[in-house]
């Protein structure tokens, strides 16, 4: 109890005399761990969405079987009539664009008539069912609706499946467990809707206790095609999960980094405050502290910082969330799978790992001023006076260390990813911010030595002023410029790296988009959807005049080793190409394209074959709908569309196992002489009544450059928040070293300094902790944007990035940090020339 | 030596235009809300070179004074006049261009910049003043002041005496008419103390310097040409040689 009342007294009391100082160490701390928690409750909504859409009305079933391009009809029979105790409940899954508001809904088909005699299935009850005037009545037109597309049967609701827009009458409104926007159908109409005719998309079965899932798994393969998979169920959604799991990990990683610069500002503050209060600190352990007391009290000053920060940054990160999860979802369905974002749930996982986080970073970066000030000896407190006590830097045995970490960092870098995890990627570029944090006392003492004299001749005596006093608090420069270099480092390397990427794609778009015209069916893209066009508006087009040919392209989504991927066909008789190559060979397109036709013969992408280790060469073996098919691998080609990986086929090949007709794509190649805006008008014209749309090779590069800049927008805002940190944090610390050195500056006063020679010095100072900073920064940033670009991005995703400096982008970044910066100085410099020189340069 | 007393409140010890001449001065502070009167209704005029040592104890206007004269602040009432311009028609702008040319000021605690040379800080004042180069007359200088060699050396490689002396060099660099010297040896053992003393002593009648002295010590007192005792905010009485 005295323990605590000494601890507020003595730790806590000070806090209050320095409220800004204070208020920007916890601001600090708060957002970076709110950035920490805003991340990981965005992707918790997003990862936990694609279970509510797929999963819709599932039941509780053990076992799913699908295959790709669909299971036969006549398997569900005979799964039916298999003499088990099984419960076999064939679905269909789609999904339907509302026209009114262009949002994407799943589709379920179900076999309505058994399910409502199913008193099996607990967990839902279509209300129309139960009522026994229903039975017998025709289910099989209608839909039934989740509540937020349609309020009461009834009502009619405009759907677009596929190409094809129909108005649909609701039949009734979904319970809330089936999720809120679902559209349930017959299956026969589901069927007939979708172009799924024969087939269905996912058998569930329900199977008793015992014997165990995997010999129920081992029965049901055994009277199944080789093609068709039997899994549990929701392995799809597991395997999603898994898939994005780079993805998130990359993305937290990213999310950590304004929390280090929060790190080195809680470092600052307990630095000065034990600088200030050595003689306080003297004077109690004369009076009988022990060091180890000293140093718990500085230590649950951090704490204290902590718990406070964590507390703010809940509501903050749970604001930040929503924003967050806006802008993944866009990545998610663009490179992952489609999926819309669930709800924030700020439970007790995110509470804690908020206090752990928080406390963990407050007291990692106090353990060093703490002990500091367990050494002070108790003589100190006879020391007259309270000079300013020269903080030690011991800068060549951290320059040393500094180059060991270096070295351990490219080393590092060389070391292949664990269970395709960047593990060592992450390791070698947190060895290179320590490097970086430890080699800045001899850096900017170095720096600043060398740029004085340049500074005071061209700005005068305030420059000369400025860098002296920076110099001779070198420690407490090198932090700050450690911390806001940091920032800037993290902001130079992703736009680096977003900037290659972007110049890679962008480069490699205009080697891959050789139609005129591209056409697909209405709705947000997303990676795991393939609606189909209509085949007979593709002949339709291919005969208009101007048209030379049509390449149909065909996708399905298939499962390889457990991962989700993409399947797709080309004509690659039709097919232009340019001259150069996408191949990892380096062999012409028309030769391998060529090589691809006739034979099981398939190409696989960069990402593909990074993640599941294939090469030129190999066997791809592949489930296609009952059979199992062995392609031979004839290369791998650069892709950066998605990072769940392609595989290429011809598109007889594809039909020989698959045989729907239906394209998802529509590649149109004009004749030389042909007008491009008459042949557009011609097909807008004749698909008239379907829904598709229409590009123009400039309108799809256009949207992949914009979809690829929304995806990348989340990395934006991280950076933007550990910017802000870093900049508060300098305005905190120069306020500080203005407090600090207010007998100095009312010292200059008397000397003749005007107050605008002092305000000048103040920011003068800012000026030089934001260049080297920046300085510092960009060298940094660009060390790690290579690890970012080669390491990283590489083992996590798989893609190849070309290197490539985004001048625009990082020269006005460089120059917002640096005008925020010297702005942050503005604040202490007002501090500064308001201080009254009589009463602290005299004495008593 | 004879010092002969005057008149208790004298207005001004000659009848020539003084350097600084305080008119009636009257300075009120406001310590924890309560007024506080540090100078009460002060009159002194000082002579052009002129060396005047303030006594008094602790707390008896010494720094206010000096402080007053050394435009860095304004009385509460009365007129503050150096070299015939009063210090209350300037503003912040206009009391910074008089102390830069004609205030020079030491402190008891020396108060070097840490951060900056012997030589550097010597020369600070005319940088501040915009002066391109001061480096030669700061030169000069620390050398009158018999410090030629230590120019590079940064202040905690000097002694409390060298300190002094480099303080005493920088306030006479750009030739000010006013020294205010607080307390100057208050902070040093004998030897440095006289040989500070005997520094403001040549600087008086070399330079011709005005030189202001706030001392506790007696010893000290008895260099200046003048002795003025204050008590409580007054001028109690006026030593001359
Ligand atoms: N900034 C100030 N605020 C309040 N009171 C002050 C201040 N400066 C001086 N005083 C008071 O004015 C009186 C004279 O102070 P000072 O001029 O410093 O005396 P001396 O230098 O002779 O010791 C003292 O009572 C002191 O407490
Ligand atoms: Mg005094």
């Amino acid at each position: 109890m005295t323990r605590l009342l000494l601890f507020f007294r003595l730790m806590v009391r000070p806090l209050f005399r320095e409220p800004i100082r204070t208020a920007t160490t916890v601001l600090a701390v708060a957002l970076g761990v709110a950035v920490v928690i805003a991340i990981e409750l965005a992707g918790d909504a997003a990862a936990g969405s694609f279970r509510s859409s797929v999963e819709t009305l599932a039941g509780d079933s053990e076992i799913e079987v699908t295959a790709t391009g669909g299971v036969p009809d006549d398997l569900v029979g005979k799964l039916a009539t298999l003499p088990y105790p099984i419960r076999v409940r064939p679905r269909i899954e789609g999904f339907a664009v509302v026209t009114q508001t262009g949002e994407s809904v799943p589709v379920i088909g179900l076999d309505l008539i058994a399910e409502a005699g199913d008193r099996m299935s607990r967990d839902w009850k279509l209300p129309d069912f139960a009522d026994g005037s229903e039975r017998g009545a025709d289910l099989s037109s209608g839909v039934w609706v989740g509540r937020r597309l349609a309020s009461k049967a009834g009502d009619q609701i405009k759907l677009q499946i596929n190409d094809d827009t129909r108005e649909y009458k609701v039949r009734g409104v979904l319970p809330s467990s089936a999720g809120d926007n679902a559209v349930l159908m017959d299956i026969a109409e589901a069927q007939q809707e979708l172009s799924r005719t024969g087939r269905v998309d996912r058998i569930l079965i329900r199977v008793p206790d015992q014997p165990s899932l995997e010999i129920w798994q081992q029965r049901l393969r055994q009277v199944l095609p080789d093609g068709v998979q039997v899994r549990p169920q929701g392995s799809g959604t597991e395997e999603n999960r898994r898939m994005m799991a780079a993805f998130r990990w990359n993305l937290r990683i990213l999310s950590y980094v304004a929390l280090v610069v929060g790190a080195f500002l809680i470092y600052n503050t307990i630095s000065v405050s034990v600088v200030r209060r050595r003689p306080e600190i003297g004077i109690l352990r004369a009076l009988g502290a022990s060091r180890r007391e000293v140093l718990a009290a500085f230590l649950c000053e951090s704490i204290l910082f902590g718990v406070v920060g964590a507390l703010l940054a809940l509501p903050l990160g749970r604001a930040m969330a929503v924003g967050a999860v806006n802008l993944l979802g866009t990545t998610v369905n663009s490179l992952y799978v489609s999926s819309q974002p669930g709800s924030i749930n700020l439970n007790w996982r995110i509470i804690g790992l908020a206090l752990m986080v928080g406390i963990g970073v407050a007291v990692l970066s106090a353990i060093s001023p703490a002990r500091e000030a367990a050494q002070v000896s108790p003589v100190e407190a006879m020391a007259r006076g309270r000079r300013e006590y020269i903080l030690r830097v011991e800068k060549w045995r951290d320059l040393w260390i500094a180059v060991g970490l270096g070295i351990a960092g490219v080393a590092a870098a060389k070391i292949p990813a664990i269970d395709g995890k960047p593990l060592f990627g992450y390791l070698s570029a947190i060895l290179f911010i320590g490097a970086s944090a430890l080699a800045m006392p001899a850096l900017v003492e170095a720096l600043l030595a060398a740029g004085t004299r340049v500074l005071t001749a061209l700005l005068g005596v305030e420059a000369l002023l400025a860098s002296r006093s920076l110099k001779g608090s070198l420690r407490r420069t090198a932090v700050l410029v450690g911390a806001l270099s940091t920032a800037v480092a993290m902001m130079t390397s992703v736009g680096i790296m977003v900037g290659s990427f972007r110049q890679t794609v962008v480069v490699w778009m205009n080697s891959q988009l050789p139609a005129d015209i591209y056409l697909r069916p209405v709705g947000n893209p997303a990676i795991d959807r393939h609606p189909t066009i209509s085949p007979d508006l593709a002949d339709q087009i291919e005969k208009l005049p101007g048209v030379e040919a049509v390449d149909r392209f065909r996708s399905y989504d298939i499962n390889y080793q457990n991962m989700p991927a993409t399947l797709a066909s080309a004509e690659t008789e039709t097919a232009r190409y340019y001259h150069s190559s996408g191949f990892l060979s380096g062999k012409p397109d028309r030769e391998v394209v060529a090589a691809l036709r006739g034979g099981d013969n398939a190409i696989v992408s960069e990402p593909f074959a990074n993640k599941h280790h294939v090469k030129a060469g190999d066997t791809l073996t592949l489930s296609l709908g009952e059979r199992k098919v062995s392609f031979h691998v004839l290369d791998v080609f650069y892709d950066y569309a998605s990072e769940r990986g392609f595989v290429i086929l011809d598109r007889d090949t594809m039909l020989k196992y698959l045989p729907d007709p239906a394209p998802t794509n529509l590649a149109v190649y004009l004749k030389p002489r042909a007008n491009l805006a008459a042949v557009r008008r011609e097909i807008e014209r004749v698909s008239a009544n379907r829904a598709v749309l229409i590009f123009s090779n400039r309108d799809i590069r256009a949207e992949a450059v914009r979809i690829f800049d929304q995806t990348f927008a989340i990395t934006y805002a991280l950076e933007a928040i550990a910017i802000i940190v870093a900049v508060m944090g300098v305005a905190g610390a120069l306020l500080a070293l203005v407090i600090d050195r207010r007998r100095e500056l009312g010292l200059l006063r008397f000397l003749g300094a005007a107050t605008a020679q002092i305000r000048k010095m103040i920011l003068v100072e800012a000026g030089v902790l934001g260049l080297l900073a920046n300085l510092a920064g960009l060298l940094l940033g660009f060390v790690l944007s290579l690890v970012l670009i080669y390491v990283i991005n590489k083992q996590s995703f798989g893609w190849t990035i070309q290197f490539h400096w985004p001048v625009a982008v990082l020269l006005a970044a460089l120059t917002i940090v640096y005008v925020a910066t010297v702005l942050a100085g503005l604040y202490p410099a007002r501090i500064a020339t308001r201080l009254i020189p009589i009463e602290v340069v005299h004495e008593e | 030596m004879e010092m002969k007393p005057e008149s208790r409140s004298s207005a001004t010890l000659t009848a020539g235009m003084p350097v600084v001449s305080f008119q009636a001065v009257s300075k009120d502070y406001l310590a924890d809300g309560q007024k506080v009167r540090a100078l009460d209704n002060l009159s002194l005029g000082i002579e052009e070179g002129e060396f005047v040592a303030l006594v008094g104890r602790s707390g008896c206007g010494k720094s206010t004074l000096l402080n007053l004269a050394g435009a860095m602040d304004f009385p509460t009432s009365g007129r503050v006049l150096l070299d015939g311009t009063p210090t209350s028609s300037l503003n912040d702008s206009g009391l910074t261009c008089i102390r830069r040319e004609k205030v020079g000021f030491i402190f008891q605690s020396f108060q070097l910049l840490p951060t900056l040379s012997a030589i550097e800080n010597v020369e600070l004042p005319l940088l501040l003043a915009g002066s391109p180069t001061g480096r030669t007359a700061a030169r000069e200088m620390l050398g009158w002041v018999e410090l030629a060699g230590c120019e590079d050396r940064m202040p905690h490689q000097l002694s409390g005496g060298q300190m002094q002396r480099v303080a005493i060099a920088r306030a006479l660099v750009h030739s000010p008419r006013v020294l205010l010297a607080d307390e100057p040896t208050g902070n040093l053992d004998t030897t440095s103390g006289d040989m500070i003393l005997n520094l403001l002593r040549r600087i008086a009648t070399e330079h011709k310097t005005t030189t202001l002295m706030a001392t506790h010590s007696l010893e000290a007192a008895a260099m200046a040409d003048t002795i003025v005792r204050l008590r409580d905010g007054r001028v109690e009485e006026v030593l001359r040689r």
